[in-house]
């Protein structure tokens, strides 16, 4: 029988689990500077019709700006849609899923790798979303606070990927419906979110719309951007956003791990977790 | 004899696409995945709009609620190319890498064109009730939750021109959805981009949420070049939304480019079907 880990080297080889997971994404993602090319160009297609748009009914170009922020943070939308929340369904289609399952880590650090990689690469992008649109479109933005910009954004991000945790574990057991339900995903958390609107907290929305999209931690963080990037306002407007980022971390964490355990128990249960073209 | 082929190809191609779309999950479910997409799409112009209104941008009520329904047949319509081109884009790679059955579809005689037919044409159906499902949404929406009035009455469309408009349209989407099998097939790293890129160029450059007028002029000529350009503009004649005396020539414009795509089409198609037998990439397999 093999001696139990103590829990430092249980801690450390779930550290280096992690990493190598995160490494893994780093290098796959950034390997085909096609793919890095397109990633930063596309969005700027739809940014630019929007921008477009919002000159054609008259908005002002701070208008342009919040769009522009709006489709950097849809990145990281996608990003967790398509590589945490269906990362277990390719794993699967493609063999992994059973290595990952017999490795002696637990699936929580693989999932961390997954999200560290993925926010970093994503940020790459979404900077050079950021960056082409304000180049392209020429709008303003005011960073009278950029420590404040900065603590909003990690905070963003660690609640936004949390939830991709819970989606990963989810999804976990899905065959098609992992495609279907990730699409399915997309227009209506860029309605709900408020991606592409000037603002959603405007009393012309419709507070229910409000409601729900406040479930999706990219509509409180993109509304805080927004304050401190586009209008200029200090961190003293937005900490309701922060309180509400670490409260959605705190509920989606713990839910995300028991959601994993169990859908890897029904998984082991009903035979499913080595079942491919389902 | 070959046509019949040819077409009872198709519809099996069309018959086993279907299925492997719709059933996942129950037709209720499949239903509203078929409609919220292409609704909440919608709803962001519809916002936009109505937040411009609000905030007393530049005109009167009268021109937004023009613009909104301008913008809503424009967005319906705008399914079409989503579903298409996201359809035929990853086509290949997944009848390739993920079912490993495109050889066994090339090596069966003369199967490969009607299978890409058959397959697109589900997407065109997708389309299809996703277009109805938004125009009909839509109508509910702000004409009869928010009372907005929109000049939109989908009682008077004139379908004698909606119809020659949508069908050449169709084609001309298809071949375009043809050109990116062609480029799958010879390609393997392009499959989960190609279909977003057209879609987004398509979505800038074609209309589709504001006149091409307002792209700026060194654009314009790619503008004028595009089938769903004038796809659009039939369209929104046919709904009244446009003046009607433009509408053969944008029939025509629409013609023109539609028999051009499909020509480049088949030929990108044969040539890239050309350098996969020769290479050997039919049955190439590959992960990420």
């Amino acid at each position: 029988m093999l001696p139990k880990a103590t829990p430092r080297e249980e801690l450390l080889i779930n550290l280096r689990a992690a990493y190598a997971r995160m490494w893994v994404r780093l290098r796959g993602s950034n390997r085909e500077i096609t793919g890095l090319v397109a990633e930063i160009g596309l969005p700027i297609l739809t940014i630019g019709a929007y921008v477009i748009l919002y000159r054609a009914i008259g908005l002002p170009p701070t208008a342009g700006a919040a769009v522009i922020i709006g489709g950097a943070m849809i990145a990281f939308w996608t990003n967790v849609l398509w590589n945490m929340s269906s990362q277990w369904f390719w794993e699967r289609e493609s063999g992994n899923l059973e290595m990952y399952l017999v490795a002696p880590v637990s699936r929580m650090s693989v999932l961390l790798g997954m999200a560290m990689g993925g926010s970093v690469n994503t940020s790459i992008r979404a900077l050079g979303i950021v960056l082409l649109g304000i180049f392209v479109f020429q709008v303003p933005f005011q960073l009278a606070d950029p420590l404040s910009i900065g603590l909003v954004f990690v905070l963003t991000l660690v609640a936004l990927y949390t939830m991709g945790m819970l989606f990963a574990s989810i999804f976990m057991l899905y065959g098609r419906e992992a495609w279907n339900t990730a699409n399915l995903l997309q227009e209506p958390v860029y309605f709900l979110s408020g991606a592409y609107f000037p603002r959603i907290y405007a009393p012309v929305v419709p507070f229910a719309l409000q409601a729900a999209g406040s479930l999706i931690p990219m509509t409180i963080g993109l509304d805080a951007i927004r304050r401190l990037a586009i209008n200029g306002e200090g961190i003293a407007t937005v900490w309701p956003h922060i309180l509400a980022l670490i409260a959605c971390t705190l509920i989606l964490f713990p839910l995300a791990r028991r959601a994993l355990n169990y859908m890897e128990s029904l998984g082991k249960k009903e035979g499913r977790l080595t079942l491919r073209w389902q | 004899m070959a046509i019949a082929d040819f077409v009872k190809s198709a519809g099996e191609s069309f018959r086993v696409g279907w299925k492997i779309e719709s059933n996942w999950t129950d037709p209720v479910l499949f239903a509203t995945y078929q409609v919220i997409r292409p609704l909440a799409s919608l709803l962001i112009v519809a916002f936009i709009v109505i937040i411009g209104a609000s905030v007393g941008a530049s005109a009167n009520s009268a021109f937004y609620s023009q613009y909104l329904a301008w913008l809503i047949v424009g967005n319906a319509f705008y399914a079409f190319v989503l579903q298409i081109m996201l359809g035929m884009a990853i086509l290949v790679h997944v009848d390739r890498t993920r079912y490993e059955v495109l050889k066994n579809i090339y090596i069966s005689p003369g199967t490969l064109h009607p299978y890409v037919i058959g397959r697109g044409l589900v997407s065109v159906v997708n389309g299809a009730v996703s277009v109805i499902l938004t125009l009909l949404f839509s109508v509910a929406i702000f004409n009869g939750l928010l009372h907005m009035n929109i000049p939109l009455n989908l009682l008077n469309v004139n379908l004698l021109m909606l119809l020659p408009a949508v069908i050449l349209g169709i084609v001309s989407l298809l071949a375009i959805g043809y050109m990116l099998c062609a480029v799958n097939i010879v390609s393997n790293r392009m499959e989960f981009i190609l279909g977003d890129s057209v879609s987004g160029i398509f979505f800038l450059l074609g209309g589709v949420i504001f006149p091409i007028a307002l792209l700026p002029s060194y654009v314009q000529p790619i503008s004028n070049v595009l089938p769903i350009t004038y796809l659009l503009n039939a369209v929104r004649e046919s709904f009244g939304l446009l003046p009607t005396a433009s509408y053969m020539s944008d029939l025509a414009y629409l013609a023109v480019t539609t028999l051009v795509t499909l020509i480049i089409g088949i030929a990108v198609f044969r040539l890239a079907e050309q350098r996969a037998k020769k290479l050997g990439l039919f049955d190439r397999k590959s992960e990420y």
